[in-house]
């Protein structure tokens, strides 16, 4: 039966890939979830090292790519769906895709990230030995409904295994998931010690209360939105002690940052070449997971001091002698901190907000006003919007005062933007998912532009 | 015209979900805009507020834990809020602060909690949520907004709705309504946020405050077109 739905599936794979459905990764997992639920589950118990889970609402995709680099740096073959989908079809075709028809895959170590609402079916199925809780922000609520309901999908899926966890202690209703915990001894933390990380605290509140009593959480400092260092006014929780902890940064700009991060109380010194404070966050949890699977401090030093931006998040394009730097923008506390370290330090920069609302969007596209972006957009910027709620990004843009122009089609504001950008000089773009699925797609695929081709 | 419009904005800390807080954004701008002051003066839970020379009252959705939260707080300030509404101060509340204007909310465990009774609604906890793009046709025209919520909320005969449903699903799975209007006060499910795409209604709530406190009916006019557009591009969406 295993041999019959891995020649199904595969071909299933092929045909996908022939027909250039999208990378070619979910149809063959959906075809397998047919036909064997528990498929995943056989096929990834043959990964001798375990399998990894990260979750949260940002920074999976870096964390992943972070973590992917430490494991194959100190000599593993890693399994992850880092270009895929992270449904559980996605994971499901990772390892389809890996698999010969006897059902062996050929890596040592499984790393997926995962949808937080996927976490719980996922987590049943793979039988995890780490479970990585990055963050909790307020995304795409048209699927799950509130925050307190995604929280509920991934306790569920913790309480189904025996893995150890790796927790954000900065984050209370991430930390409050230590209570899911199979046993105690499993659970470690990551957090910021450090004063240098202190932020705008941006208000965009999520979860500033005590998961246990309900009172107001008080906070000793607010790094952004609700992470922070916090505690229960009636003593019921506070934030739990990092064993990873980032305890001071020596420099933080636009090329990255250098920073001391102690494990166990021992310091180490690391570098990160990835702008943003945000970024540290995911090399803490990256930190853990090294500590967790005991790779050599020098050589996760080194893959963390060579790391690249993932798919669509800060990476970078030429075109047409300009550089577009492309953001991913999916959440109001993912773009207040993209467009606080990128954009607000700039003078009249140029800017591009391709908005869309398909489902991989999240039909609701309400959280754009929840971003203080009259704060965070400097005077004199120029400003575009596109993507099928372009004209709604520029009605919000209009209500901070920052007029824009909108152009429905994204080959022309691609183009408006680098025309309004001079030779050698930078204009930013900040897309959802689908809008930078698109825009990654003429930007890698050799420019159709028409005047910039001229 | 020295002292400002104020606006008095229910619980923003725990009553903020689905960007409404762009509600209370599009209030101020419109009033900015036409050279007239504002202050907004957040309601948080446990502090006294004055409520004497409020203007307009906002509030807006929030998660079940949110609206624990702020239940008896708003209870305790019931006498202040049905004295301004039947005083004709306009007021917005959006989804669960809707509910709790009502005068009735069942929970999922079949608890009874009240509301404060300026809707003759009462509202019943639902299995599925109701999420989708919507569009209403009411007096105020075409409203378009973003609906996400499991409450179904009935209204008494002889309560009016603020409008009827053309797409979407709106108070309930069946009745084809959405929303609640009682004197100036304007109860519903749309988020989006709503006011920002339907500046009829902002206007509206602008136009009677102002006429409440300046005695003037003149609404200087402010260009729609850049809100028409996103109202049209939102009404084409799928649900």
């Amino acid at each position: 039966m295993l041999w019959f739905t891995l020649v199904v599936t595969k071909a299933a794979a092929a045909l996908s890939r022939r027909l250039g459905r999208g990378v070619g990764q979910s149809f063959p997992g959906l075809v397998a979830e047919r036909l064997d639920p528990r498929l995943a589950g056989k096929l990834a118990a043959g990964l001798p090292h375990g399998v990894i889970l990260v979750t949260g609402t940002n920074g999976k995709t870096t964390s992943t790519m972070l973590m992917a680099a430490a494991l194959r740096a100190s000599g593993e073959r890693v399994l992850t769906n880092s270009t895929g989908s992270n449904l559980k079809r996605g994971i499901t075709a990772a390892l389809l895709s890996s698999a010969n028809l006897r059902g062996h895959v050929k890596e040592s170590i499984g790393l997926f990230e995962v949808d937080e609402a996927s976490l719980r079916l996922v987590a049943r199925d793979l039988n995890p030995t780490d479970i990585v809780v990055l963050n909790l922000f307020r995304d795409q609520l048209d699927r799950y409904g509130e925050l307190d309901v995604t929280a509920k999908l991934i306790a569920e899926g913790i309480e189904a295994t025996t893995a150890r966890l790796h927790l954000n202690a900065d984050d209370p209703l991430v930390a409050s998931l230590s209570r899911y915990a199979a046993r105690p001894e499993l659970v470690t933390y990551f957090g910021v010690e450090s004063s240098v990380v202190a932020g705008t605290g941006l208000g965009v509140a999520d979860s500033e209360r005590c998961p246990v009593c309900g009172a107001r959480l008080e906070f000793s400092r607010v790094f952004y939105a609700h992470i922070g260092h916090y505690r229960c006014p009636n003593g019921d929780f506070a934030r739990p002690r990092p064993r990873v902890a980032l305890t001071g940064v020596q420099a933080s700009d636009a090329a990255g940052s250098r920073f001391t991060v102690e494990v166990d109380g021992r310091p180490a010194e690391l570098s990160l070449p990835l702008a943003g404070t945000y970024n540290l966050s995911n090399a803490l949890a990256t930190v853990s997971i090294a500590d967790a699977q005991a790779i050599e401090p020098a050589v996760l030093a080194e893959s963390l001091a060579t790391a690249s931006a993932a798919f669509g998040r800060a990476e970078v394009f030429e075109l047409a002698g300009r550089r577009l730097h492309v953001l991913l923008a999916k959440n109001p506390v993912g773009l207040a901190r993209v467009l606080e370290t990128f954009v607000s330090p700039l003078l009249a920069p140029r800017l591009l907000f391709a908005i869309g609302d398909l489902r991989a969007d999240g039909r609701d596209i309400s959280w754009l006003w929840d971003v203080p972006l009259g704060d965070l957009i400097p005077a004199g910027s120029v400003v575009l919007t596109t993507g099928t709620r372009g004209v709604e990004m520029s009605l919000r843009l209009h209500y901070d005062n920052i007029e824009s122009d909108e152009l429905a089609d994204l080959g022309l504001a691609l183009d408006r933007l680098v025309q309004e950008t001079p030779v050698g000089g930078d204009a930013y773009i900040f897309p959802t998912y689908t809008e930078m699925l698109k825009i990654r797609a003429l930007l890698v695929g050799g420019s159709p532009l028409s005047s910039v081709a001229a | 015209m020295n002292r400002p419009v104020v606006i008095a904005h229910l619980y923003p800390d725990d009553m903020n979900i689905y960007g409404d807080l762009g509600n209370v954004i599009a209030l101020r701008r419109r009033l900015e805009w036409r050279g007239i002051d504002v202050e907004v003066r957040p309601v948080v839970v446990g502090r006294a507020v004055d409520f004497s020379d409020v203007d307009i009252v906002f509030g807006g959705g929030g998660q079940d834990s949110g609206q624990g939260v702020i239940t008896d707080d708003l209870l305790a300030r019931g006498d202040d809020l049905r004295g301004l509404a039947a005083a004709g101060t306009p007021m917005l509340v959006v989804c669960g602060t809707y509910q709790l204007f009502g005068s009735s909310f069942v929970t999922a465990d079949g608890a009874t909690l009240a509301g404060i009774g300026i809707f003759r609604a009462r509202t019943v906890a639902g299995s599925t949520r109701l999420i989708g793009n919507i569009v209403i046709d009411s007096p105020f025209g075409r409203l378009v907004g973003f609906e996400n919520h499991s409450g179904q909320t009935i209204l008494d005969p002889g309560q009016e709705p603020l409008g009827a449903v053309t797409s979407g699903f709106g108070n309930d799975h069946d009745s084809r309504q959405e929303g609640a209007r009682t004197n100036n006060v304007i109860g519903t499910y749309l988020h989006g946020p709503v006011l920002p795409k339907n500046p009829r209604l902002t206007d509206h709530l602008l136009r009677v405050a102002l006429e409440r406190r300046f005695g003037t009916t003149e609404l200087e006019p402010i260009p729609d077109d850049l809100e028409r557009r996103a109202a049209d591009a939102a009404a084409l969406r799928p649900r």
